[in-house]
């Protein structure tokens, strides 16, 4: 199964646009991919700009209203994700622990869906191309 | 640029599963983002009453099983574009499709910039070779 953890890092939500992380703690992120790769359940990851970069956008009434970061009431943000190919929950959960974090950081672990998790009518309404899209037609 | 685009919902208005019209039009929307060779990558996840967190302490790590109901902003799905600048990825997030909307909840999406090697400084770059020299060193 396919898993996402996503890396939601205590104070990024107040970090300014280009703000660099710390170099050590940038090395230990690099060994614990090393880690991850060498035990070949890694598939992607990336980190993220802070939401200061970034913006918001809401649909209410069908019309899309942007707002430009940084956003004053998030209290959690996304700072990164790896995905990673495993056995189990558990065996994801366990990768979660040992990522290199602080006790202000969190690790959300979620399950990625596949084609075949989709009920028959919504198989049917992405079809084919959904199909090749993910390599399984 | 690469640009993550995040759908979120708050907790109590979690997605479960796409309805197939919804997810015909997410469909035909994907196969523009592709004509315009914007996508690069998509995913949904499931609930987080499948999920976890995982929270550090200095005494050691603790698990906290899912669904979070009270969480304001929760990660149903995202994408990857691959855009000229943010202002083209943010024309493209105004067309995403959208489910019926209740009054009180709808999902929101962020835009985010993904980190390149090409954003580091090259002295940050160099600080971070010379700490991973120094971790092999010490193996």
């Amino acid at each position: 199964m396919r898993v996402m953890m996503l890396m939601i890092p205590g104070g990024y939500e107040t970090a300014k646009p280009g703000a660099m992380p710390d170099a050590k703690l940038v090395a230990a992120m690099s060994r614990y991919n090393d880690e991850l790769q060498k035990a070949g359940v890694l598939l992607a990851l990336d980190g993220l700009h802070p939401p200061s970069a970034g913006a918001r956008v809401t649909y209410r009434g069908g019309k899309p209203k942007v707002t430009d970061g940084p956003f004053a009431e998030a209290k959690e943000v996304l700072g990164g994700y790896w995905m990673i190919q495993v056995k189990s929950r558990e065996e994801a959960i366990e990768w979660a622990r040992r990522v290199p974090a602080t006790e202000h950081d969190t690790v959300e672990v979620r399950q990625v869906q596949e084609f075949e998790d989709f009920p028959a009518d919504v198989q049917a309404a992405i079809g084919q191309a959904e199909r090749e899209r993910r390599g399984i037609a | 640029m690469r640009f993550m685009v995040i759908m979120k919902y708050d907790g109590a208005h979690e997605n479960q599963m796409p309805d197939p019209q919804y997810a015909a039009r997410m469909h035909e929307f994907n196969a523009e983002l592709v004509k315009a060779g914007v996508w690069k990558q998509a995913e949904g996840l499931h609930p987080t009453s499948k999920g976890a967190r995982v929270r550090f302490t200095t005494r050691g790590t603790k698990v906290i099983d899912g669904p979070f109901t009270e969480a304001k902003e929760l990660l149903a799905g995202w994408w990857i574009w691959e855009c000229r600048d943010k202002a083209e990825a943010i024309e493209w997030v105004k067309k995403i499709p959208m489910p019926p909307l209740p009054a009180d909840g709808g999902p929101e999406v962020e835009l985010r910039q993904v980190w390149e090697m090409s954003d580091w400084a090259p002295e940050y770059v160099e600080a971070r070779e010379s700490a991973l020299r120094g971790a092999q060193q010490k193996r």
